[in-house]
This record gives C-alpha cells, sequence and structure tokens, in this order.
C-alpha cells in the first residue's frame, strides 16, 4: 500500500493493521515523530493528517489510508538551495528557546502549527486550551504558550 | 547513523598530563588532559556497583582528546557530559570558548563516546556538571591559548607578550594577523605544553553570562535530534524482554512455547534469568511475550500500607546527621509538633529508554540514552563475557533523565537478544515497562519538633525523617554505614540559627525500588522543614519572611539565603496584599551551594488549588548562561509542582498501580503557573542549577494554601479536606 508522507508517496508493505507511529520509526526511518505513551494521552507522537492533528501511536493504517500525512520532518520548506526555511512556528519555538530535553517538542510544535492554521488568532485561553493536552516532563509549557502566542503573531501560519 | 572513522590517535603525553595530538581531521591540533585523581577518584569510589562490588565506571586512562583546532580555524569542543535538556553542551562550550578565546561561530561540540573524548566515569548527575567541569575545561582551554600564543610568536618572529588574541585570531602589534588554524596548519615539530598553568580569565567575560542560544535546539525543532530510542542501522531487528509480573518476581523456569511460531518472530532467547523475543518489528516481539512458557516464583505481593508501614518514625532508629546545642534534648517539653509524608513518584521521562546494540567477532557497540555511559559500558561487557575496553559507547541525546536514566536494563537486553540472533537489535521499553520496572522515588515520612522562644524565635528544632533508599542502589553500603543514605537526606538538615538542632534519617530498603529522582531527597526534605518553619512562624505570630530573616545561618550561606528570600518576596509583592481570593507562600533552600527561595501564589477553584505564580529568586554562584538557568528554574518548579499537587505512585497487589499516563497524569499547561525568575549571582565560580529550584515549591504552595485556607496540608500531593 501506499502512504502519502510529507508530499512523497511511499510503498509500505500491504498490512493495515499496524500503526502509523512505528511504520513512520521503524519503517521509513522518520524518527522526528516520537513515542511517548502509545495510547494517545501524551501528544509526543502528534502528526497531521489532511491538516488535523493526530496521534500517530493509535492511528491504524487503514484509518489514514491516500490522506495527506505531514510529519515534523516535513514541515520545513527546503529552498531552492537546499537550506531550511523554518515553519513560524519552528521559528518561534527557536526564539523563545522553548525546548529542553526535545523529546515532546516535534509533538508539541505539530500541535500548535495544525492549531494556528485553524485558528490564527488565538487567546491566551484558546491556546491553553489547545495545548494541554500534550505533556513536557520537562516543565517547558510556559515558553510553549509563549512561542505560539509569538507565530500567531507571525505571517505565513497557515499551512 | 554513521560510522564515525577510527583514527589511530598519535599521541605525546607532555608535562602535567596534557596530550597533544594531531587532531582527528589531520592537520590540525588537539589536547587532551588525563583526568587527575581529585576529580574523578573521588566519585569513581561512591559509585562502586553495590551488587557484585564491581566498579561502575572506567576511568579514563587513555589518550582522551577535550579539545581541537581545525586547520579551517574551528574549535572542536569533545564533551564527556550529556545533554538531556539541562543546556550543558551550550554552558561547558561558552566556558571553552571564552578561556580559549575563539569566536561563538567557530564552536562545534561533539558528544564524546568511548572512542573519542574524555572517558567520563562520573556521569552527568547530581547538578554537578557545570560546577565540575568549569576548572578542568577552563585550565585546558587556557592551555591550549598559550601553545597558539607561543607558537604565533615564532611564526611571526615577534615576542609571545607582545600578540593579542581575540576571536581565534592572532594580532601583532605590527598588524600581522593569523587565526588560530593559520598557527596549526603552518606548525613545524612538535608541540610543547606550557610549563606554567595558564592564567585563567577572572572577570571581563565575553561569553560567560550571555544568554547564547541552545547549540542543541536547531536539531530539536526539526525532528532531526537523534536519541537512544532513535538509534537504527541497517539489517536491524526489535527485541524485548519477559517481565516479571510483580514486584520482587523471580524468573523460575523458561521455556519458548509458541513464541518462536508468532509472526514476525526471528528468534526466542532464552537465558538464565531472562527470556526474550527478537522479531522483526516491535509490535511482534511484545506481542509474542505472550506466547513464551514462564513460570514465576511471585513472592509476597505487597500493598502499599505495608510498604508505608516501614517508613513508621522510630525516634531511636537511624542515623544522627545533625545535633547541635543540646540536640533533641531540648526537645522534650513545650514543643509543637507535626508529621508530614511524601508520596512516590515516577520519573516519567517521555523518552522510554531505549539502545541498540550490535555485537560484533571480538566487541560490541551501544547506542543509548543514558545519564552514566561508564556503568552502561560495564554492565553490557559482563552480559557479554567482554572486557569492558571491547564495548563502544556511543551516547545520544537524553529525552528527559531527571536520574532514572542510569541503569542499563535496555542496554542490556539489547546486547543479549543481539549477541543471541547475530544482528543489531533495539531495545526499547513501553510506557506501561518503564511504570512497572523502574525505579521510584521514595516514600518519605517525617517528624518535626520545635521549640519557641518568648522573643517569637526558634530555640530548638528537631526533624525525624525516614525514607526509601536513594543511594543504596549505586552505592557501597560502607560509605553509607557512616554517611547515611546523603541522598534520602540531602535537604534535611536544619540550616537555620537555632540554638539547638537535631536531624535523624533512616533509609529502609523497600519492597518497591526506590532510588534517584531529581533532587534526590530535596523536595520531600524542603517541603517537610519548610512547611514546619511557616506553622512555627503562624504560631509565633511573625510574618514567615521576616521569621526566617532573623533566623539566617551566619556567614556567606546566610547572607545568599537572605539576598534570595528578600528578592524573592520583594518581586511577588510579599507586601502588598495578593489579590482578592488570592494567598502567597514562602519558602527556601540551600542545595550543592545555590540558594533558593520561592513565593507561591495561589487560590481556590472549588476544592482544587489553582497556583497562579510562582516567583523564584536563585543564587547559583558565577551565571553562565541566564537563560539557561531560567529555563531549569522553570522545568524544576513545574516537574515539582506536579508533585505538589497530584503525582503519586502507588503499589497494589505486588505491582505498580499505573501503566500509563491514564492513572499517573502529569500536569499539563492548563495547571502550569506564570513563572517569574530573579536571577542572583553570588561568587566567582558556578554552582548547581538542575535540582536545587526544586526544593522550595511544595512547601510554597502548602503555605500558600494555608495562608488563604487555615488548612495545613502536610502530606503530598496536596488536597484539601
Amino acid at each position: 500500500m501506499k502512504l502519502s508522507i510529507n508530499g512523497q508517496t511511499y510503498d509500505v508493505a500491504d498490512a493495515p493493521e499496524r500503526l502509523l507511529l512505528w511504520v513512520l520509526r521503524d519503517e521509513l526511518g522518520l524518527t522526528g515523530t516520537k513515542y511517548g505513551c502509545g495510547v494517545g494521552i501524551c501528544g509526543n507522537c502528534t502528526v497531521h493528517i489532511d491538516g488535523v492533528p493526530q496521534r500517530s501511536c493509535s492511528l491504524q493504517l487503514s484509518v489514514v489510508g491516500d490522506r495527506a500525512i505531514r510529519t515534523i520532518e516535513g514541515l520545513a520548506e527546503t529552498q531552492a538551495d537546499g537550506s531550511l526555511q523554518l515553519h513560524p512556528v519552528q521559528q518561534a519555538w527557536l526564539d523563545a528557546q522553548v525546548p529542553q530535553c526535545g523529546w515532546c517538542q516535534s509533538g508539541q510544535i505539530m500541535t500548535a502549527a495544525a492549531f494556528l492554521a485553524a485558528t490564527p488568532h488565538p487567546t491566551e485561553t484558546e491556546v491553553v486550551e489547545a495545548m494541554s493536552h500534550n505533556y513536557c516532563r520537562c516543565g517547558c509549557y510556559m515558553r510553549i504558550k509563549q512561542a505560539v502566542m509569538a507565530a500567531a503573531q507571525t505571517t505565513g501560519v497557515a499551512e | 547513523m554513521t560510522t564515525k572513522p577510527t583514527t589511530k590517535k598519535k599521541w605525546r603525553v607532555s608535562r602535567r598530563g596534557f596530550l597533544i595530538g594531531a587532531g582527528a581531521l589531520g592537520g590540525g591540533l588537539a589536547l587532551g588532559y588525563v583526568f587527575g585523581w581529585p576529580l574523578v577518584q573521588l566519585r569513581a569510589a561512591e559509585a562502586l556497583d553495590r551488587g557484585n562490588g564491581r566498579p561502575a565506571g572506567e576511568i579514563a586512562t587513555d589518550p582522551a582528546v577535550w579539545i581541537e583546532i581545525t586547520p579551517a580555524n574551528e574549535a572542536r569542543f569533545y564533551l564527556p557530559k550529556i545533554e538531556m535538556g539541562q543546556g550543558v553542551h551550550t554552558a561547558l562550550a561558552q566556558i571553552m570558548a571564552e578561556e580559549l578565546g575563539v569566536a561563538w561561530e567557530a564552536v562545534r561540540v561533539v558528544q564524546a563516546d568511548t572512542a573519542r573524548g574524555p572517558v567520563d566515569g562520573d556521569g552527568t548527575t547530581g547538578s554537578t556538571t557545570v560546577s565540575s567541569m568549569w576548572p578542568v575545561l577552563r585550565e585546558v582551554a587556557a592551555s591550549l591559548r598559550e601553545m597558539l600564543r607561543a607558537e604565533a610568536a615564532r611564526q611571526l618572529q615577534v615576542g609571545a607578550e607582545t600578540l593579542s588574541l581575540a576571536d581565534g585570531v592572532v594580532m601583532s602589534p605590527g598588524g600581522d594577523r593569523l587565526t588560530f588554524g593559520e598557527v596549526v596548519q603552518r606548525k613545524q615539530g612538535a608541540w610543547e605544553a606550557p610549563a606554567e598553568p595558564p592564567g585563567l580569565k577572572t572577570g571581563d567575560y565575553k561569553l560567560v553570562g550571555q544568554s547564547m542560544p541552545r547549540i542543541d535546539l536547531p536539531a530539536k525543532v526539526t525532528g532531526a535530534a537523534i536519541y537512544g530510542f532513535d538509534a537504527r542501522l541497517p539489517g536491524m531487528l526489535y527485541g524485548a524482554m519477559a517481565q516479571p509480573p510483580n514486584l520482587g518476581a523471580m524468573l523460575k523456569r523458561a521455556a519458548p512455547g509458541t513464541a518462536a511460531a508468532e509472526p514476525g518472530v526471528v528468534q526466542v532467547v532464552i537465558g538464565k534469568d531472562y527470556a526474550g523475543i527478537v522479531a522483526e518489528s516491535r509490535a511482534q516481539a511484545h506481542a509474542a511475550l505472550d506466547e513464551l512458557d514462564l513460570a514465576w516464583d511471585t513472592g509476597k505481593l505487597w500493598t502499599q500500607t505495608e510498604i508505608d508501614a516501614q517508613l513508621d518514625i522510630d525516634p531511636g532508629a537511624g542515623i544522627v546527621i545533625q545535633q547541635e546545642g543540646d540536640g533533641a534534648g531540648a526537645l522534650r517539653d513545650d514543643v509543637i509538633e507535626a508529621h508530614y509524608a511524601t508520596p512516590m513518584a515516577a520519573h516519567a521521562h517521555l523518552e522510554p529508554q531505549g539502545a541498540l546494540v550490535e555485537v560484533l567477532a571480538d566487541r560490541a557497540r551501544v547506542w543509548v540514552s543514558t545519564q552514566l555511559p561508564a556503568l552502561t559500558r560495564t554492565a553490557v561487557a559482563e552480559a557479554l563475557g567482554l572486557k569492558p575496553e571491547a564495548v563502544e559507547i556511543y551516547p545520544l541525546y537524553v529525552g528527559g533523565g531527571f536520574g532514572r536514566k542510569y541503569g542499563s536494563d535496555v542496554a542490556v537486553a539489547a546486547a543479549r537478544l543481539a549477541q543471541a540472533v547475530g544482528r543489531p537489535v533495539h531495545v526499547g521499553w513501553t510506557r506501561t515497562e518503564e511504570f512497572q520496572n523502574g525505579y521510584l522515588r521514595p516514600p518519605t515520612q517525617h517528624q518535626l519538633k520545635g521549640a519557641l522562644g518568648a522573643d517569637g524565635r526558634v530555640t530548638a528544632l528537631g526533624h525525624w525523617q525516614s525514607s526509601g533508599e536513594v543511594a543504596a542502589a549505586f552505592v557501597p553500603g560502607f560509605i553509607l554505614a557512616v554517611t547515611g543514605d546523603f541522598a534520602a537526606w540531602r535537604g534535611a538538615r536544619i540550616q537555620y540559627a537555632i540554638p539547638h538542632r537535631f536531624t535523624r534519617t533512616r533509609a529502609v530498603k523497600l519492597p518497591v525500588p526506590t532510588s534517584w529522582w531529581r533532587g534526590l531527597g530535596l523536595l520531600a526534605n524542603t517541603f517537610a522543614v519548610e512547611s514546619f518553619m511557616d506553622e512555627l512562624a503562624h504560631t509565633a505570630g511573625v510574618d514567615p519572611l521576616g521569621f526566617r530573616l532573623r533566623q539566617l545561618p551566619a556567614g556567606e550561606t546566610g547572607e545568599r539565603l537572605g539576598a534570595v528570600l528578600r528578592a524573592a518576596a520583594e518581586a511577588a509583592g510579599w507586601d502588598t496584599p495578593a489579590p482578592s481570593g488570592r494567598a502567597r507562600g514562602l519558602a527556601c533552600c540551600s542545595d550543592v551551594g545555590t540558594l533558593v527561595a520561592q513565593v507561591a501564589e495561589v487560590s481556590l477553584e472549588g476544592s482544587k488549588i489553582r497556583v497562579h505564580k510562582v516567583t523564584c529568586a536563585i543564587d547559583p554562584g558565577l551565571i553562565i548562561n541566564p537563560d539557561g538557568v531560567r529555563a531549569q528554574v522553570e522545568g524544576a518548579i513545574t516537574m515539582g509542582l506536579s508533585s505538589t499537587l497530584i503525582e503519586a505512585a502507588r503499589v497494589v497487589a505486588g505491582r505498580i498501580e499505573a501503566n500509563n499516563f491514564d492513572v499517573y497524569p502529569l500536569l499539563t499547561m492548563a495547571d502550569a503557573p506564570a513563572i517569574e525568575v530573579v536571577l542572583l549571582q553570588g561568587g566567582a565560580a558556578p554552582r548547581g542549577v538542575g535540582e536545587p529550584p526544586i526544593g522550595p515549591i511544595a512547601g510554597a504552595v502548602a503555605n500558600a494554601v494555608f495562608a488563604l485556607t487555615g488548612q495545613r496540608l502536610r502530606q503530598l500531593p496536596l488536597k484539601l479536606a
């Protein structure tokens, strides 16, 4: 079966009951998407399916089908010269020096990017509501909130 | 993952333990340094593995490069410490670049491993990375700087003292310029280390004290950073080990059962005391575990009540670690008493432990998330029947350590399975394996007794403390027999200037494994002592800030503690009324030479405690990277607040109750407070930052809840009646 990931088509074995997270990480080597709990609580494994944030640890390939998957590796734009143009959320993350260990941050960034695409001018309350389903054990919540608010101020947030 | 080229190092040992080589890239200059006994051996003695008396870590005796100047004028720093989010790669690079005199843009940080760079027998632990490396890195960097200066003077045929060095460039008074890379490239003959210890900068810093952006963050926002759970090799397989059904269960007998016939299974591996599966995928490996034919000796199925009862305070038991004035003798009559308790807590690092092992004919290679590569090396060597030198450890980014990533469970499991199957095997624990098979922060109990004088000062204070073991799993018993479990009593001693002080500690080996957790005993002990100080202040009718300020210890520690107390209080508006419906609480601690004071501002939403703001003043000595310190303070407060408000691990019928975050949730952004950090600098050398700010948070919140409600909450997590 075929998967559409970050604009590329991947051929994977025809076993549709498999979970997207492990196909991404272990079969395709896209290890930027992280495992944290396997039951859809921590949010570390968040990817976009047709632009909607989803927990890839709990998503069978049969459910994904031919819909567009975007992972953290596909969030930045690769320029003609090969350099990366970071997504505004990624840039905001650097500006606020958000990550500590970094393990949860792919999920945080993907959650924030999808949220801002749907809600370009959020209130702080909306940001907190959107981001309160992703765990960060290092305790970067204050900076995450600041970074999401800052990214909302920049242009080009929509995917 | 790329295989690193193994360059044959050509080293010369020079004066005072310096090692001089050509650099990994050729044509460069590399400077190494043999760690002296005082720095390393002391710790190695502490780090002996209790189990079978083998040393936990290999001490670096091989030539080891610390720092390298390339012909292209890059400064490559080989850092033996692990980056797990504390920002130490950045802070250590700042220290080296400052003393070497190179531009920040020229700095390249390389994670040392057993094939290149210093071997660290010490581990990345205990808030000691920056403070312990500060003198070593400066001396190595300054020595290299002086070698470059002397050689540049020879090349330019001017006196070395006339040269100025800045940003990796040597300048002569006549305007000649040579980059460090050019000096290195034009060098003929052998380098000599300087005969005299180099002069070190003592101020006028350009990089030290600046919030340099974290070196590791670009890779962490693009998904490119590789952690132990991410390690990959061509042809790799996935492994899983059978885990005991309950705490303390021992494998009596193991047979393959029907596991070999399960989908994707490549091999069933049965060992003396283990049974595992190697399969094409992780899911297949774990699923096939259920089809093994295993017999367990389950032993007793413990309950939490039975475990807690082992910690009941016995006033005559344990080790006295503080006895001043009349000690406990002053606490017989007219005393105020209170009992405090804290529960077990999980580390809940979000990257579960993961290791990839490749076993070759005469050696093994290990890619792993670990805070202690040396311990992992020894454990894997023993499991494979190899000498430690034959095990190469490649430490990767650690996705949260908090004291848990000491163990070598996954590396040993992967090594055994990889050896059996003859292909590289990755073992990564599931979240359930993490909850069920780790060790926990121990439960604690605290009996506090105090006496007040007529002037409203504390005349006597005693603390009887009991805890599950902390250091005992890693430190030899003969040390603990003298010191007690120093990790369990961290923060337990009374720091205030009180005439009669007494602290007694008792560490108990519980049927549930307990050990290191961020700050060790600091959070629990500070919660008990600082809450009780608040009780005494209220009983005396004295403002809790003033109550503390007038009983500060004498000397530098007291001055610095007073300064952080005043700074936190001022920033939090302590002298002004809290907003309607809110109240403030204060707590402080002294830990690893760092002083911390925190003010929490709380309100109630029904019976739920809401923490709106935490104001923290911290004095960690010399500050290398202010934003890095702020981030550590924010993180420690948030993690500590999760313990304060919601976390408790429990044993039910011989197992940890939680298999996942549904039963053991963590604090989320919805309950995360605003955090204001005030930085003070006391001294010319850096102290620890990662753990000290986790100390006061529970006490500060509990004291605020008392101020708001009149309810004194003496157990974590805090729950209103």
